[in-house]
């Protein structure tokens, strides 16, 4: 007979053994799940390749030379700088744009769009539970889409440029010619700590999706406007938490004319620090938390009769 | 011996409708049992709370876990087909042989990706653009491939033509049942399945009626079918039910042996339709 110190051996060297392969379940256990969500809702990837390809074919026929435009004032390197930025910037606003309302309308839908078509038989007929569900439409929204949107919205810079300053090199226009490693670097880390910023920010927004349901609720049951005015705070609260429109003043001030802005600026106005200590960045996260639990909660035991 | 289920007093409500009423039965091992029952009675929220996806009252384990609690963990060795229409129109067939590939544990790709050789099913179909009974073909592969030991079929058939119900079943038989397993079914076709039951629970409004092994039908039941001038005497010795069938009359009696009743008129074991509808008569007499 075995000792109950090989037995509690024995167990430990099993749990062991078995720890990293639940390890590798639930990683691939996550990743399906993901893939799940771009399979059905397609919309989550096609739309910012449409965005892409839509900003490229404007890219296209464009004209590019030097007689549009003042031409001294294009041979001023700060002042190719800003434009440069300001180009990085505007070029990647309408994918950001369009991935807010993809998304919005995704997280309305995901949960139930599985109880309409009654296929939530079938997911819940497997060994997924509620919360790792739940959690992986939230990753989706404010993790994968995101930064796959970054990326495309990157890419996308990087050939609507190139296209320019080939335009601008065959109509012998070089001073129209615009790249500046640095510049290219600031202006889109400006993008990407706006970005994480914004979705942590927007997290409780994407877990209860409160934006359409509650103020009506609000309104119509008591008559006052709370949650509009969360919503809104929660809705642009970001940019004052990363002092993103004193960075722009900043920037603005730094160029010295008066009327240009610079990418290095601009990145050193924006307060991280301050952004990642504001209280009501984590209150929020943990308000999207209760959220999420209660969606997973809700997933769980709602019976459809 | 361990039960795959034990149920003890199962009680649950639908606001003022009793759906369960200290419902108690227990399914053991390698046993394919019918939970038979009308519209109404109960079958599809005791499958319910079977699966861990309502809440009730009442003891309930399931392969020694609690459902409620547990759900996770027993779907793991537990699968359950609703019915056809549940697996997602816009899902591709390919992706859904890679979705079950990657949360399952104990599924086999290789397995359903032989048995769907064997369809008409292309991996590239989408679900919407199969038949209903590819609809179905597609998701006994699935849950074929996952080495369960419990398998809970909710009207599985229903919709479909009879080549695909028999072909339904036959698989089930042939590919997937054996002592390790255990299948759980409710269907309304209980003509179609009576010759592959091994157990019987009928149920209604909420309660069980008659739990039994087919076997041990055939020694309580008989049904003893008179002419008019014998129904007297017959019913002396107490039918639970009895109806005319060109005009003779069918009884149906409980505990009784076949001397008892063979100088009467004809005796027979009772097919589990008649026995279901006999005892639901009973009930609402």
């Amino acid at each position: 007979m075995n000792s109950p110190a090989a037995g509690t051996r024995a167990a430990q060297a099993a749990s062991a053994a078995t720890a990293p392969a639940a390890k590798r379940l639930t990683r691939n256990t996550l990743l399906t799940l993901v893939r799940r969500e771009f399979w059905e809702h397609r919309v989550l990837w096609m739309a910012p390749l449409a965005v892409a390809g839509l900003l490229l074919l404007c890219a296209l026929p464009a004209h590019v030379h030097l007689d549009m435009i003042d031409a001294a004032q294009w041979r001023d390197p700060d002042h190719n700088a800003a434009v440069f930025a300001l180009a990085q910037w505007g070029l990647a606003a309408p994918h950001f744009l369009v991935m807010a309302i993809v998304l919005s309308f995704y997280l309305l839908d995901c949960l139930y769009a599985e109880r309409r078509d009654r296929s939530i038989l079938f997911w819940k007929s497997l060994p997924v539970s509620d919360g790792v569900t739940v959690g992986s439409k939230l990753l989706v929204a404010l993790g994968v889409v995101p930064l796959g949107v970054f990326g495309v919205a990157l890419v996308t810079n990087l050939l609507f440029t190139g296209i320019w300053n080939i335009r601008a090199s065959i109509g012998h226009s070089d001073a129209l010619v615009l790249w500046d490693t640095v510049t290219w670097l600031k202006a889109e880390a400006a993008i990407a700590l706006l970005l994480i910023v914004s979705m942590l920010w927007y997290a409780p927004l994407a877990a209860y999706l409160l934006p359409v349901v509650a103020p009506i609720v609000e309104r119509l049951a008591f008559g006052t406007h709370y949650s509009g005015r969360l919503i809104s705070y929660r809705m642009h609260g970001s940019w004052a938490a990363l002092s993103l429109p004193h960075a722009f003043e900043h920037s603005f001030s730094q160029a010295g004319h008066g009327r240009l802005m610079s990418a290095s600026a601009l990145l050193d106005g924006l307060n991280v620090p301050a952004a990642f200590a504001n209280i009501d960045l984590w209150l929020g996260l943990l308000a999207a938390g209760a959220f999420a639990f209660a969606a997973a909660r809700v997933r769980r035991y709602r019976d459809d009769g | 011996m361990t039960q795959v289920i034990e149920a003890r007093g199962l009680n649950k409500s639908y606001g003022a409708l009793r759906a369960l009423q200290d419902l108690s039965f227990t399914v053991e091992p390698g046993r394919i049992v019918g939970l038979i029952g009308p519209n109404g009675a109960g079958k599809t929220t005791a499958l319910k709370a079977i699966l861990g996806l309502t809440r009730f009252e009442g003891q309930l384990q399931v392969l020694g876990r609690d459902p409620h609690s547990q759900r996770d963990a027993l779907m793991q060795e537990v699968c359950f087909i609703a019915d056809v229409a549940v697996l997602p129109r816009w899902l591709r067939v390919s992706q859904a042989v890679d979705f079950v590939a990657g949360v399952h544990p104990r599924f086999d790709r290789a397995c359903a990706e032989e048995f769907l050789r064997k369809t008409d099913i292309r991996m590239r179909s989408r679900v919407r653009e199969l038949s209903k009974g590819m609809v179905t073909q597609l998701h006994l592969a699935l849950i074929l491939a996952i080495d369960a030991r419990l398998l809970v079929l909710d009207e599985p058939t229903l919709g479909l033509d009879l080549l695909y119900r028999r072909q339904f079943y036959d698989t089930l038989l042939g590919d997937y049942f054996d002592k390790e397993r255990t299948i759980l079914l409710t269907t309304h076709q209980v003509e179609e399945v009576e010759n592959l039951l091994t157990d019987v629970i009928f149920i209604s409004r909420g309660r069980v009626v008659l739990q039994s092994s087919v076997e041990a039908l055939a020694g309580r039941f008989m049904q003893l079918t008179v002419n008019p001038e014998q129904a007297a005497r017959a019913r002396e010795l107490k039918p639970f039910y009895q109806r005319e069938v060109f005009g003779r009359i069918a009884m149906f009696f409980e505990g009784r042996s076949a001397s008892e009743l063979e100088s009467l008129g004809e005796i027979r074991t009772p097919s589990i339709a008649d026995l279901f509808v006999a005892k639901m008569q009973e009930i609402a007499a």
